[in-house]
């Protein structure tokens, strides 16, 4: 080995040979002590021996190599397949490739209607959006209306006839595809025959009311509607109290004081985006923002957004009313002869009623106070107990003699014209079924099988039935007990009409010739019909649009003041332009109060230690007709975010004390009924009353719906013609089984952390800033400039009541995803705005706020510096870009992200959407494609589209010219959006407003959505927020039968 | 006589590195046997049961890149899971051979000679393990070279020099090469060693060029010196740096838990722990798998390393504490809340299994029987392990599952493929590493050799 290089390892070793002098030496140089060598021995590293000249390795040169190899980039490029695309031999005129052409409709699922425009691209229905001239929603749609676009395109919809071969117990159910020729030769025989009786659903359509006329009169059909949501009682409450059977119109807007027992007029009654309208509309904070107290069963969307809630078993429904009109009694008003002797039994019995006496003195002195601009209802299945009618007679006693009559209960000028059904009509029906009077029963579109009772006694009697004919859209439980399934087809696929409130007409345009072998049932009964002993009208018409228009010529036009002195064909093209035809100033008439005739006998309940079950509809689902559309199944419930399932409700006490688990699934048993479901735990709930959603778990309608939910219609009754949804005495028992109930929020509190600001009035008159606490924040960087546009959003937590029709609605817009209930819990929902929802104080009687939560622009946004890639970026507008096509999807933006907007396509979802659902993607907005990022983009393609409108007309974009999808159908008018540099824009004002903050202000992110804080009526919104049962736990300690609320003095 | 006892003063704090009375040539003999005889039946049952861990990766990973990310447990809010946390546990794994090769040779830290060879190709395979998870992490791993600042036909598109996941590019590929090459500069001597002594001209082929054509001149061993000199002093700063860049994925987010800027030292420290509680447990394999190598890795080499390892848990141990004060100090409440949640939240477990294998167990080596003993260290070091992907696991999950709105709090949904990505990649490692213990010479004989003498007298009798 090399002696230099020995030396060079072991140095440490080596002694100097200055010091010492070299016992060993290993050259002459060291030997003698050479002057060079001490120096050599003080460097740490020995110099190479070798001279630098004499290094043959060219150092450069190498480099150039090395950078000469680096610089060699092939790239292989894979050209996609050829495909063949088709244009319009025949362009047709009104049809731009690219270019959305919108037609007025109008849209009803036997509940709630609205009018529609439908924006179809090259010929297809894409989106929904509210018509903004029509009265009713003036532009918002529900979360439902949404999702017709998707119906129309379910893939598991019959797409012809169907014959069943049924035998005489109708339990076989082989099934054969026909022609409607072929069904009609085969029906008319059996019309022919007599003994013909219609089952549908409320009809407010003057067409089909029409035919329905005709074709009864011409077979002598005898016509019954039903509801599966029932509002029968307050029709005939009203009957019972002014003699007239009328649904009326509740007026909001003319209300300062609402008091609501049961009634969610926010989420289900009647028609829930209208009143949201006028609801919002009255919530302004100021001098006079309504007021909202809720006594309640269920908890609702309505009574998440009362200043005050109280919880309460159904069976205290009418002691409620009776309190608050004693009350009124003592403070002068006259107690209505018919109630006076039960009056005074409820007065007698009201402490075993665990009311609070001074809540409800001051919620009768303000009733009092606000005399005719105070409200006061009752409605919906939850107020379907056995004293149903004498609580809407209560009810009526108490706005009768708040003068409210005629002012806010619109009885006269424009009342509803749904929920005509009745259920005692249906009774008989069944009874005469069951006798064998009735030979054919024709039933439309109504899955009765599973929307009645058990004890309505249908399933039996059907059998002694010689024909079923089913005018459904699917062969579902009562599909397959018919000879015939006939298939409706979709809204949007037929003409038709509505008069949702008397004098208020609407038309529904088909937008896409049917897809499929589908008739409506007006095309059906009209083509019937002629077969039979036809009127005029019938023979005149040869499709069903002549039918419809012969129906607003004769009906409408001539015997109302719509249209007149014009002809019928220009009356028709205006209507078919505006979508709606009505008188104006109808619906903002008053009129004048009704004599108050209502008799009620009735007994307080007594104080029974058992659970009360109470079945109520919630808004996605209502009645489950559009249980298998994937967009209203992922849509978490408003409520508890459960998604995918419906589940017992029960509270939190209650379960504590039984030692029952969120999905713990429970035995309810009632007599020798019995069922199964799972358990959830929510907030606000009495500890004696245990809550289900009906519309779940129904069979037969598709995929998505098969395995979604439990039916909770089993658990009604259908009582001989008045159904009991509400108060049915139950027993609970946990069962070793669990079942897994998914909710897209799995925490419910704010951990005080200010995220959905609120304050209360009084403050807010004080100081409009009130409830937000302001982060000093600074930035040593220049601001940005934007000297073209500035787009911003503000979102009015005041206003929003979290009905979550914008989720709905940004999916179609934006052609977001569905992922399921298994990846929903794993936290793979793809929703780009959700709509947060936190309880506060005590968890037997929480405060509730919500808080939409979209991608707020931030202008500092933390996700663009860390994408490596640069796929997220700034525009020139101050929006935050996603370029999907150069995300690599390393996620790092959604971790950075403090508000998690960021959305990530685990899998290929595409793919994965059956077809024909595909044909409702918006071709404005990219299809995601796996592996990349995706986020609300403030619907930039809405942007770009109306800034180069306005660019080609040379003019300035307006403020409102653009709206985003949520903000377009959200009823409470919460969203807007607009163009900071315009000074006077809406967003402009907003935005500077005291009342807005940004979300996460101390991290100067500076968003660009600011949301402006709720006012709330109560004194006691605190400062700091509670956690959980944090603050406030103590007081609640399960009281049975006792609610705990608190009002203008603070907590009682 | 005289002169021994003259040796014995001089000497007589040193103990030897090398026992056994070893000459030069059973140097040669030792180190080349594992390399030259033929492959045992316990090598051969190893190697096969790693492979099979490393098909059943590789299989994984098909599946995952040919089906989606979802397959893991990743969601929103947790959108880094598994492989990011196996990532930096592998990275961090890299450390110890680095620091043993580069910043203990610039220290004349003449113990590292045995244990620096082996420790090296560790880094070298922990980095290459460590290095296949960025790249299939990401949603569309077939573009993952957009990650690169290359001369495209994109336009203006380029990389985003602000992302700190560009700035791990770099210094990770770095960290690659400059390893790589460092521990193959190391390799070339003992290349040459191998094909001079082989006896087959396939071997002599092979290892001939692999050694490049070393003739153990002065001139070849004159730039030897000096590159792996030079070499030693690039790869010193990398150990440091890489580590601190991986740590900047976290530290420059605002998430609350990653948002520190303690997390570079305490990364380093932890990388530092987690590489030396690896070369333990490969290097207890090692003396039992080749005995002969016992007197190579002595129970010296591998106390020296256990103290290291106890230093740096006390560093690690010390930025925990320290986190949960600057938590406190701060008054920050996304932050206090963030480190409750971690000690006390739904993700506890995983905290105070870390603090345990990390923090507690350790302290074992403060008494000197268990510092030199192998079955305690043994275990001591698999605890390590065990604890340090646990610190990764700490840090990423929870603080992604509870962030700034409690509305979006989740889990994450471990499911099988993370159990398989991460077995998996200890199959690569083992693999890589089994194979590496057949064709390489696991000690550096070049090294080994000038150490032999200390502390035992020269040859010859003097």
């Amino acid at each position: 080995m090399d002696s230099k290089l020995q030396a060079g390892h072991q140095d440490s070793q080596s002694k100097s040979p200055a010091e010492s002098g070299p016992a060993y030496w290993l050259s002459l140089e060291e030997l003698e002590a050479h002057p060079g060598m001490a120096e050599r021995y003080e460097n740490e590293f020995m110099a190479s021996p070798l001279s630098a000249d004499d290094n043959g390795f060219a150092r450069r040169d190498f480099l150039k190599v090395m950078g000469a190899s680096l610089a060699l980039a092939t790239s292989a490029c894979v050209r996609r397949p050829a495909a063949t695309i088709i244009p319009y031999a025949k362009a047709p005129k009104e049809i731009t490739p690219g270019e959305a052409n919108f037609y007025t409709s109008s849209w009803f699922d036997g509940y709630e209607g609205a009018g529609l425009l439908v924006k179809t691209l090259e010929g297809r229905p894409i989106k929904l959006e509210g018509n903004p001239q029509h009265p009713i929603n003036l532009g918002a749609l529900s979360a439902r209306a949404h999702a017709e676009v998707l119906s129309l395109y379910d893939p598991d919809r019959l797409r012809g006839p169907r014959r069943n071969l049924v035998n005489k117990d109708r339990s076989n159910s082989e099934s054969v595809s026909t022609k409607f020729e072929e069904a009609d030769a085969a029906i008319l025989e059996v019309l022919k025959k007599g003994g013909v009786a219609l089952v549908t659903g409320s009809k407010p359509s003057p067409s089909v009311r029409a035919i329905i006329g005709d074709f009864s009169r011409a077979f002598g059909v005898r016509w019954v509607e039903y509801d599966a949501l029932s509002l029968e009682s307050v029709r005939e409450g009203q009957r019972l109290s002014y003699g007239r059977a009328v649904l009326p119109r509740y007026r909001f807007d003319l209300a300062q004081f609402v008091v609501s027992i049961d009634a969610d007029f926010l989420g289900t009654l009647i028609s829930p985006v209208e009143f949201t309208k006028q609801w919002s509309k009255r919530r302004t904070p100021g001098a006079d923002m309504s007021r909202l107290v809720c006594f309640e069963s269920t908890m609702s969307l309505t009574g998440m957004n009362a200043d005050d809630r109280v919880r309460i078993r159904p069976s205290r429904q009418l002691d409620v009313a009776f309190a608050l009109l004693n009350r009124l009694a003592r403070k002068g008003a006259t107690m209505p002869a018919g109630l006076a002797e039960s009056a005074k039994a409820f007065s007698a019995a009201e402490g075993e009623a665990g009311l609070d006496p001074m809540f409800l003195d001051r919620v009768a002195d303000e009733l009092w106070k606000k005399r005719g601009t105070s409200l006061v209802l009752a409605g919906g299945l939850a107020t379907a107990t056995a004293q149903q009618l004498e609580l809407q007679v209560v009810v009526n006693a108490l706005n009768s003699v708040l003068g409210n009559d005629g002012k806010t209960v619109d009885h006269d000028s424009a009342v509803f014209q749904t929920y005509s059904g009745s259920a005692k009509s249906l009774a008989t029906l069944i009874q005469d079924v069951a006798a064998g009077k009735v030979k054919t029963l024709i039933i439309d579109d109504l899955d009765l099988m599973t929307l009645l009772p058990k004890d309505s006694g249908f399933a039996e009697a059907i059998k002694k039935l010689e024909n079923l004919i089913y005018t459904g859209n699917r062969n579902d439980a009562t599909g397959r007990l018919s000879n015939w399934v006939l298939p409706v087809g979709s809204s949007l696929e037929t003409w038709g009409d509505l008069e949702l409130q008397s004098g208020i007409y609407s038309i529904q345009q088909p937008t896409i010739m049917p897809m499929y072998d589908t008739r409506s049932l007006g095309e059906l009964l009209l083509a019937w019909t002629k077969a039979g002993s036809a009127s005029a009208r019938v023979k005149a018409s040869e499709t069903w649009l002549d039918y419809v228009k012969a129906t607003w010529s004769q009906e409408i036009q001539s015997k109302t003041d719509l249209g007149r002195g014009k002809a019928f064909n220009d009356f028709w093209i205006e209507l078919l332009q505006t979508g709606v035809a009505m008188s104006g100033g109808r619906r903002e008439r008053t009129s004048s109060a009704r004599a108050f005739v209502g008799r009620v006998s009735v007994k307080p309940a007594p104080n029974r230690a058992v659970m009360e079950l109470v079945l109520h509809a919630n808004s996605q689902m209502m009645d489950g007709r559009y249980a298998n559309v994937p967009w209203l199944q992922e849509l978490p419930d408003p409520v508890s975010k459960v998604v995918w399932d419906n589940y017992l409700a029960v509270s939190p006490a209650w379960a504590r004390e039984q030692g029952v688990k969120q999905g713990d699934v429970i035995e309810i048993t009632s007599g020798d009924f019995k069922m199964r479901a799972p358990a959830w735990i929510q907030p606000g709930l009495h500890d004696a009353v245990c809550t289900m959603a009906v519309g779940y778990g129904r069979k037969g309608l598709g995929k998505v719906a098969e395995d979604s939910g439990f039916d909770a219609y089993q658990a009604a009754m259908f009582n001989a013609g008045q159904p009991i949804f509400s108060g049915r005495l139950v027993e609970l028992k946990k069962t070793k089984e669990r079942y897994e109930l998914v909710s897209t929020q799995i925490h419910h509190v704010m951990e005080n952390r200010p995220l959905s600001l609120e304050t209360t009035k009084a403050a807010f008159e004080k100081d409009q800033g009130s409830g937000i606490h302001r982060h000093h924040v600074f930035t040593i960087w220049p601001e940005h400039q934007y000297t073209k546009h500035k787009w911003a959003m503000t979102v009015d937590l005041n206003s929003c009541t979290g009905c979550s029709a914008c989720v709905v609605a940004c999916s179609s817009e934006n052609n977001v995803q569905v992922v399921g209930k298994r990846y929903v819990m794993e936290g793979r929902e793809m929703h780009w705005i959700r709509i947060d929802r936190y309880y506060k104080g005590d968890m037997a009687s929480p405060d509730t706020v919500f808080q939409p939560v979209m991608c707020q622009h931030c202008e500092n946004a933390p996700c663009e510096t860390v994408c490596p890639v640069l796929a997220t970026v700034h525009n020139d507008e101050g929006l935050n870009d996603m370029a999907y096509n150069r995300c690599v999807g390393t996620r790092y933006c959604a971790n950075n992200c403090p508000y998690k907007v960021r959305r990530f396509n685990w899998f290929n979802y595409v793919k994965k959407r059956a077809e024909p659902l595909h044909m409702a993607y918006n071709p404005d907005v990219t299809v995601r494609t796996r592996g990349v990022m995706e986020k609300c983009t403030f619907c930039v393609q809405r942007i770009r589209r109306a800034t180069n409108v306005a660019k080609d007309e040379k003019r300035p974009l307006r403020d409102g010219e653009i709206k985003t999808a949520c903000q377009e159908t959200c009823p409470a008018d919460a969203i807007v959006f607009g163009d900071l540099n315009n000074k006077e824009s809406r967003v402009a004002k907003l935005f500077a407003e005291k009342r807005a903050y940004t979300l996460l202000e101390e991290l100067n992110n500076q968003p660009r959505v600011r949301y402006l804080t709720r006012v709330r009526h109560a004194e006691r919104v605190d400062e700091k927020h509670g956690h959980g049962g944090g603050h406030a736990a103590g007081r609640a300690e399960d009281r049975q039968d006792q609610t705990t609320c608190a009002f203008e003095g603070g907590l009682v | 006589m005289s002169e021994a006892s003259m040796n014995m003063a001089s000497e007589v704090a040193r103990k030897p590195l090398i026992l056994g009375n070893k000459t030069y040539k059973d140097i040669s003999d030792d180190i080349c046997e594992p390399v030259e005889a033929a492959p045992g039946k316990r090598w051969l049952a190893l190697l096969l049961s790693a492979k099979g861990l490393f098909l059943f990766y590789l299989i994984h990973i098909a599946i995952v890149v040919s089906t989606g990310m979802g397959l893991l447990g990743v969601n929103s809010p947790i959108a880094w899971g598994t492989m990011i946390i196996t990532f930096v546990f592998w990275i961090g794994i890299g450390h110890a051979g680095t620091l043993i090769s580069a910043i203990l040779f610039l220290f004349r830290q003449k113990w590292r000679t045995s244990v620096a060879r082996s420790a090296e190709a560790m880094t070298v395979f922990a980095v290459m393990t460590a290095g296949i998870f960025p790249l299939i992490h990401t949603g569309r791993p077939w573009l993952d070279f957009w990650l690169l600042p290359y001369p495209n036909q994109r336009g203006p598109l380029w990389v985003n020099f602000r992302s700190p996941l560009l700035w791990d590019v770099f210094a990770v590929s770095t960290y690659a090469t400059v390893s790589s090459v460092f521990w193959y500069v190391g390799l070339v001597p003992d290349f040459a060693t191998l094909r001079d002594r082989a006896k087959t001209k396939i071997r002599r082929l092979i290892y001939g060029a692999l050694s490049m054509g070393w003739r153990g001149s002065a001139r070849d061993w004159a730039h030897y010196e000096m590159v792996y000199l030079i070499l030693a002093g690039l790869s010193t700063p990398l150990v440091l740096s890489v580590h601190t860049i991986v740590s900047f994925d976290f530290a420059v987010s605002q998430l609350p838990g990653w948002h520190t800027t303690i997390f570079p030292p305490y990364f380093v420290a932890g990388a530092i722990f987690s590489g030396f509680g690896m070369v333990v447990t490969l290097l207890t394999l090692v003396r039992i798998g080749f005995p002969k190598f016992k007197d190579y890795i002595t129970i010296d080499h591998m106390e020296v390393m256990n103290k290291i390892i106890m230093a740096t848990g006390l560093m690690v141990g010390y930025a925990y504490g320290s986190e949960f004060f600057i938590a406190w100090y701060s008054g920050n409440p996304y932050e206090q809340y963030a480190f409750i949640n971690r000690a006390f939240g739904p993700y506890a477990w995983s905290y105070w299994i870390m603090v345990t294998c990390n923090v507690i167990i350790p302290q074992l080596f403060w008494v000197k029987k268990f510092r030199r003993s192998i079955p305690v260290m043994f275990v001591v070091s698999i605890f390590v392990n065990i604890g340090m992907w646990f610190e990764r696991f700490v840090i990423t999950v929870t603080s992604l599952h509870r962030d700034f709105l409690p509305s979006s709090w989740g889990m994450y949904e471990w499911s099988w493929f993370d159990t398989a990505i991460l077995s998996g990649s200890f199959g690569m490692f083992l693999t890589i590493f089994m194979l590496y213990l057949k064709f390489v010479p696991a000690i550096s004989i070049a090294e080994v050799k000038p150490v032999l003498y200390v502390g035992r007298q020269r040859p010859g009798g003097h």
